[in-house]
């Protein structure tokens, strides 16, 4: 690498988790870069001397690494179709290509830094205050605005999407973060007979041992080993504890694993450990944004982890301990040490310099120093974020200068390592390890003890110098910017949050909002304890949409004749979570032919349920709104279910097979909540009733036989049933024998106005049962039928369906049903009090009626108004053509006072046109005497 | 109550030097526009505070409780419209801290009843107008609003809100996939779905707009008018004498006024049990998540009712998600894991080419539920006791006429006519809004 | 996700049951009021704290039984397990 400024590669460091045999290939805009296997995107960039890795939101400043890490706010890109790939923590890999966000229309030539010398007049919250006038031109700024979108393009339409996976797990400890806390804390709980999981984000575990000095080195190799030995510790890497939910539900992704692209473990876990270390924060001062500007944490990581010197020439601003070790690590890598800065004894950093990248540093002391990197280790945050989501409200130490958790902590939520306090590394080793030992006694249901605390050093608080700098990154929000909000009222740390974005980016505040709230306290004059911290949401780190859905699977119910349906043209209907045939190409034949000769239709999905017990007549009596008591074995009823209000809720028929043997149909979408319904009564209000409810929906394949010739068709196939007329009449139910196939049931019902048969057969025979119908009613011109061919049928015949002709306030006596409800049943039956006085209601009450256009040639579609003059009184809810009568018929929901036969209805059509209507006379369209029903 | 003329309201510029212990802006231009925008720049000054802190005042004619959209709203319609301007709101947080400040910011007026499109069309004409009213953009933005129907059912739920919408004059029309698949190129209009797309609702003028500046802006221009705003200001209880509001009793101490507002939403039923009320109110988490930025790829509003899923790109490139509320009622707002994830796979299924987009966070709000999914709004057997509550998941489209309606209820001490449907009495009078049909996950 | 102490099955996770309401008693007689009657109907204590509530382990036991729940912790006990001082 030629050059006298900028980042490089370094000889071999005995640390580094790179390896250099073997050599990668990747484009970066289009230029080609080599690396080593183990690079990240960034540690590869770098060595190829690309420093600019993104360009800010606003302002399209140029920027580079500021962490290196997963979090790192300045190295977001975008990795072919996948966008803002976390370029610090991704691993390069051969063919990949990379390509800058948010530059318009390059990384280097950005339109977009213009908006740098507006920059004064973009001040936070400036968009609230402007483009009102002219109100219409809002849209046509926000066209421009949503142009410059931070963040990178969306895979393409048609993009196929990789395969994402879900896994529940039960652990009983899981420790977040792997530094030597969490590896300690996970050793004493697996010795304790936990099962742990170890979960680390970062590619390797031994969080900052990995770009340790010799005898931490050596102290990670001892805890690894320990850590490879246990077989109770699951260890997961380049994974990250997202959320932590109520009763300790966890949330963790993995993206190692070679058959998928992600993970989601589900973990129900005893004991949550946190141990995510600490946060480096970022010093505010003018020119912190450069790139070159870096925290110690990051020039460590680069020259430990991946061989690259972050720059040639460095001042380092520190003021602690790390930030010291990271001068001897830059000064081993030969980078020069132009300054060492000690904010312990009063340095201070004023500005960095330069243009594009660091080329100077101004001090406090009045020195200018050149130099092409600026290192700052002013301090940490604590990633709070896994207690805050379990209800914690961590406070301020002002010793350590940093969040620390409460007394609050849940139970089973402990912390372990810099989260909980300071000590050597020997004293975080043993506090964890007593805290691994705890949380595997509370997961086991023991007590274990208190759990130990950690004594904090003391810290300087540092935030901000004498200059105005960057507070997030992501959003491009200065620090005078939180002064302007708080100057005009945004004054606490959600008001000024909101007001300038600052912590809404991607990177939540990891950053930021120490820095935030510090600067607002400046400007109101308030202390950080005395602002608080804004609520850390979940999840910790973004999760990809595809891991959080898994592989999607939706239950979808078919009838064991739905292939035959198939393959016989059926277009299919998506009823909830049943697929059924709609039609098999004709719908208008297939009414022809229920009325002229029979047909036959797939009714599977209906509700069945089975009853037995010497008390079911109370609990049909109590859930229907008409009487129970009279119903012989042999006979079936039609029954309509009220829900407390008096609002219609279901209805079916019930056939007594037995004495103490029933079985229930219900609609289809009703099945679960009928069958819940009437368990809730039986248990909560009538333990003492012996009735037992089994489900058998699915248990039968339900097939209706309607038409003239139906008698005479399933006549063919039954041989041990008397079908006439005199022995099993209209309304009666029997069991028997169906194209060999036992255990039967059969009702003569009729939904269609024919006279019909409906069959209930063991579901495996229902294939064999359809096509039995169809072989043997070839010469009588069966027809299968489907869900649209029923519709007519029973419009025709002036049947409603429950939550299409009824709505959620259409009561028992609106739907029509007025001879069924039994106001005189002597005890309390769902609906019976309101429906007493729905009885007596008055004018306005809504009537389900059938209605006829005058123009029989117009149907007004479904949901058609009603009008009397402009306002709306009513609705058409089913509408047809009859291929029966040749001509338009309705059902409708109109006021009482023009329910009565022959009043004039006007209805306006989607168009916009009215025609007019009349309320008919009678039930029926078709067949009103019901002869063909009882033949 | 002493009911001051509009004209007489005192010209508050600046008060902050009596009231305020905060530091106050340079003086200078107050008014947002672009030009002033410049100006600032220019001279570096500062804007004046948008809203004051006060000493909490011994009475006021009207204590409003909640400084959220409804609150703010109702306390600037009764300075502006009525010249009420003793007029206190008290928030136990922040300016627009509960569902005002965690709603996806979604609008509209298609709803299902002939009252609750006349209601909410009344809001959208506010809000069209609503920059300029409060001079601060909201940044409105008509971006259309498009509900999708997957079942042969809600084809027929959303004809019929298409239909009561024309005839009120509201822009809704059914429209088929093919057209869906027109306005939102990246919707998966196949049929090759578990649930296909077969059309939608189509409304035109819904779209969203920024609800922090709706509540900032409401907060700004009541200030200005007077009323005082109080921010970390708990209500404890309510002073009540022969079933006759007296006062109110705040963490701050005691305030006494003739007249409180419940503006509440989540935590309504609390404030009621304080004067003995029960109301039909179950409070439910409702959860939104957004997304990490991407370039805008999504115009419209989406909704999937048979999805439980709405979403939205904001002009940051940001996606904005909501589902139903959940399946029990909490006062928590920790949020769910199952939530994230039935989100998820939903939003793939409408939309399969978003599955490497990554969630970035997830809040949960508060809302208080009512049988019919309509509002409670007006007087209560409580003298001098107002509500303005059952806000389930549509508060913030209410916000502007919800202000208004109670100012002119308020200030007429009668029922406004155009929340006459939403008394408190239809509950026992057993007369119901239908609105159930269109607003279960209708955003 | 959270979990529901199931009286016969044990904890399960909360998906496994529906919420049923909390437990309320129906007037009854022919001098019941319709403000009353709609009072059960549709009004609610909706408490913030420990509230008493039905709950139906639909894909479980199949069976409804009561348990209490803190409405902003959402955690659950059974019935009447309620340390004394927090019984109220």
């Amino acid at each position: 690498m030629s050059g006298t400024s900028g980042p490089y590669r370094l000889p071999v460091q005995a640390t580094e988790e790179i390896d250099r045999s073997k050599t990668i290939k990747f484009t970066w805009n289009g230029a080609s870069v080599t690396g080593y296997e183990g690079d990240t995107i960034v540690s590869a960039l770098l060595a190829n001397g690309y420093e600019v890795i993104a360009r800010g939101l606003k302002y399209h400043r140029p920027r580079g690494v500021l962490s290196g890490t997963f979090h790192d706010p300045n190295c977001t890109v975008q990795v072919d179709v996948e966008p803002n790939v976390r370029a610090a923590h991704r691993l390069a890999k051969s063919g990949m290509s990379v390509t800058a966000q948010n530059v318009f229309p390059s990384l280097k030539f950005d339109i977009g830094t213009v908006n740098q010398a507006a920059g004064r007049f973009l001040t936070a919250g400036f968009y609230y205050k402007t483009f009102m006038w002219p109100g219409p031109l809002w849209p046509a700024y926000e066209k421009v605005l949503s142009r410059f979108a931070p963040g990178g393009r969306v895979a393409p339409m048609g993009t196929p999407h990789g395969h994402y996976d879900h896994k529940y797990v039960h652990p009983d400890v899981l420790v977040a973060g792997s530094g030597p806390a969490g590896i300690a804390a996970a050793l004493a709980a697996a010795g304790a007979g936990a099962d742990v999981m170890l979960v680390e984000e970062d590619h390797n575990i031994g969080g900052h041992l990995r770009f340790g000095n010799d005898a931490e080195l050596a102290r990670l190799a001892e805890l690894r080993a320990a850590v490879a030995a246990e077989p109770r510790i699951t260890v997961l890497t380049n994974s990250v504890v997202a959320a932590r939910y109520d009763d300790n539900w966890v949330s963790v992704v993995q993206r190692t694993l070679p058959s998928a692209v992600e993970r989601l473990y589900k973990a129900r876990v005893g004991t949550l450990v946190v141990a995510p270390g600490l946060f480096e924060r970022p010093y505010v001062f003018e020119g912190n944004d450069l790139p070159g500007v870096m925290l110690s944490t990051a020039a460590r990581r680069l020259i430990k982890l991946y061989g690259i010197a972050p720059g040639r020439t460095a001042v380092v601003f520190t003021a602690n301990a790390e930030g010291d070790s990271c001068v001897e690590t830059l000064r081993a890598a030969g980078v020069t040490i132009a300054a060492v800065v000690d904010a312990r004894t009063g340095g201070n950093v004023v500005r960095a310099l330069g243009r594009g990248h660091v080329t100077g540093v101004e001090l406090a002391d009045g020195r200018t120093i050149k130099a092409d990197l600026l290192v700052t280790a002013t301090g940490w945050t604590a990633p709070t974020s896994l207690i805050n989501m379990a209800g914690a409200r961590p406070v301020w130490n002002q010793v350590a200068a940093r969040f620390m958790p409460g007394d609050d902590l849940p139970s089973n939520v402990m912390v372990a390592g810099g989260l909980g306090g300071d000590g050597t590394l020997a004293e975080l080793i043993d506090h964890a390890t007593e805290i691994g030992r705890i949380a595997a006694a509370r997961a086991a249901g023991a007590d274990g003890g208190k759990a130990p605390l950690l004594g904090v050093d003391s810290h300087p608080a540092l935030f901000r110098s004498t200059t105005h700098g960057f507070i997030d990154y992501t959003e491009d929000v200065q620090s005078k910017d939180i002064i302007a909000a708080a100057a005009e009222g945004y004054d606490s740390s959600e008001l000024v949050k909101r007001f300038t974005t600052a912590t809404m980016g991607p990177s939540q505040g990891k950053y930021e909002t120490i820095n935030t709230i510090a600067v607002l306290g400046e400007a109101v004059g308030a202390s950080v304890s005395d602002l608080g911290t804004t609520v850390w949401r979940p999840p910790f780190a973004p999760i990809s949409l595809g891991a959080l859905a898994g592989q999607h699977a939706e239950p979808t119910r078919i009838s064991p004749m739905q292939e035959w349906h198939e393959a016989h043209g059926a277009e299919p209907l998506i009823a909830g979570q049943w697929i059924r045939p709609e039609h098999y190409g004709d719908p208008v034949a297939e009414v022809n032919a229920v009325r002229n000769a029979v047909g036959i239709i797939d009714v599977t999905p209906l509700g069945k349920l089975d009853l037995r017990g010497p008390d079911i007549s109370k609990l049909l009596n109590v859930v229907y709104v008409n009487a129970w008591n009279k119903l012989d074995v042999g006979s079936v009823r039609y029954g309509v279910m009220c829900a407390e209000d008096g609002v219609v809720m279901d209805d079916g028929v019930t056939g007594r097979l037995g004495e103490n043997h029933y079985l229930m149909s219900t609609t289809s979408s009703g099945a679960a909540t009928v069958w819940e319904w009437c368990e809730n009564w039986l248990q909560t209000e009538h333990p003492d009733w012996q009735v037992h409810i089994t489900p058998v929906t699915t248990s039968y394949a339900s097939i209706n036989i309607a038409g003239p010739k139906s008698r005479e068709l399933i006549s063919r196939l039954v041989t041990d049933v008397d079908l006439s007329n005199e022995a099993f009449p209209y309304m009666k139910v029997r069991q028997g024998t169906i194209a060999g196939v036992p255990d039967c049931v059969l009702w003569r019902i009729g939904f269609t106005g024919e006279l019909s048969f409906e069959i209930h057969v063991p579901s495996s025979y229902g294939l064999h049962v359809w096509e039995s119908l169809l072989e043997a009613g070839a010469d009588l011109g069966v027809k299968p039928f489907g869900i649209e061919a029923q519709r007519v049928l029973r419009l025709e015949k002036g049947h409603f369906i429950v939550a299409q002709d009824t709505d959620a306030l259409t009561k028992g006596f609106s739907a029509g049903i007025d001879g069924l409800i039994k106001l005189d049943k002597p005890d309390y039956f769902s609906g019976k009090t309101e429906l007493a006085w729905q009885r007596s209601a008055g004018a306005d009450d809504i009537r389900v009626v059938p209605i006829q256009t005058d123009d029989p040639n117009i149907v007004p579609p479904e949901a058609s108004q009603i009008v009397v003059g402009s306002k709306m009184v009513g609705r058409v809810t089913s509408s047809r053509m009859s291929p029966t009568l040749k001509r338009s018929i309705a059902l409708a929901q109109v006021p009482a006072s023009l329910s009565t036969a022959g009043s004039a209805l006007t209805i306006v059509l989607p168009s916009g046109n009215r025609i007019s209507a009349h309320v008919f006379d009678g039930h029926a369209f078709v067949d009103p005497q019901g002869e063909r029903l009882h033949g | 109550m002493s009911v001051r003329s509009a004209t007489e309201v005192p010209e508050i510029v600046d008060t902050s030097g009596q009231a305020s212990t905060q530091r106050r802006g340079s003086p200078g231009p107050a008014k947002y526009s672009a030009i002033n925008l410049v100006k600032k720049g220019l001279s570096h000054g500062e804007w004046p505070r948008t809203f004051h802190d006060h000493e909490l005042a011994k009475s006021y004619d009207v204590v409003i409780i909640g400084a959220g959209i409804h609150g703010l709203a109702a306390a600037y319609y009764l300075a502006s419209n009525h010249g009420i301007t003793n007029v206190a709101v008290l928030d136990k947080s922040y300016i627009g801290g509960g569902g005002s400040g965690r709603n996806t910011a979604i609008v509209r007026s298609n709803y299902l009843t002939p009252e609750g499109v006349s209601f909410y069309e009344r809001s959208m004409e506010l809000y069209r107008d609503l920059a300029l009213t409060l001079n601060f953009n909201v940044m409105f933005s008509e971006r259309g609003h498009l509900t999708l129907a997957h079942t042969d059912a809600s084809v027929r739920t959303m004809r019929w809100r298409a239909e009561v919408n024309k005839l009120l004059g509201v822009n809704s029309e059914l429209i088929d996939a093919q057209e869906v698949g027109r306005i939102e190129p990246r919707l998966d209009v196949s049929t090759n779905t578990r649930y296909p797309i077969l059309g939608a609702l189509y409304h035109p003028p819904g779209g969203t707009i920024r609800h922090d500046a709706v509540n900032w802006g409401y907060a700004r221009a009541a200030d200005k008018l007077g009323v005082q705003i109080h921010q970390n200001t708990e209500v404890l209880g309510i002073n009540t004498v022969g079933g006759k509001v007296t006062g109110v009793r705040t963490s701050r101490g005691e305030v006494s006024a003739p007249i409180v507002l419940n503006c509440t939403a989540g935590w309504a039923s609390l404030i009621c049990d304080m004067v003995g009320l029960k109301l039909p109110l179950i409070t439910h988490p409702l959860e939104a998540a957004v997304t990490e930025p991407v370039k805008v790829f999504l115009k419209s509003v989406v909704v999937s009712g048979s999805l439980h899923v709405y979403v939205s790109q904001t002009d940051r490139g940001e996606l904005v998600f909501g589902a139903s509320t959940a399946p029990y009622p909490s006062y928590s707002m920790r949020g769910s894991l199952e939530f994230t994830q039935e989100l998820a796979s939903h939003v793939i299924e409408l939309m399969p080419s978003v599955a490497g987009l990554r969630l970035m966070r997830q809040w949960a709000g508060l809302c208080d539920m009512t049988p019919d999914f309509s509002p409670i709004m007006g007087f209560t057997p409580v003298e001098g006791f107002f509500v303005d509550v059952g806000w389930g998941t549509y508060g913030f489209k209410a916000g502007p006429v919800s202000g208004e309606a109670m100012a002119k209820t308020i200030a007429d001490q009668m029922q406004a006519p155009i929340i006459s449907a939403f008394t408190y009495e239809r509950f026992p009078a057993g007369t119901l809004v239908g609105e159930k049909g269109a607003a279960s996950v209708g955003h | 996700m959270i979990r529901i102490p199931c009286p016969n099955c044990g904890p399960r996770n909360s998906n496994e049951f529906r919420y049923s309401g909390e437990p309320r008693k129906r007037p009854v007689g022919d001098d019941v009021t319709p403000a009353e009657f709609r009072a059960y109907l549709y009004e609610h204590t909706n408490a913030l704290g420990w509230v008493k509530e039905n709950w139906y382990h639909s894909a479980g036991c199949r069976r409804f039984f009561q348990i209490e729940r803190h409405t902003l912790s959402n955690d659950c006990r059974p019935v009447g397990s309620a340390p004394q001082e927090s019984a109220s």
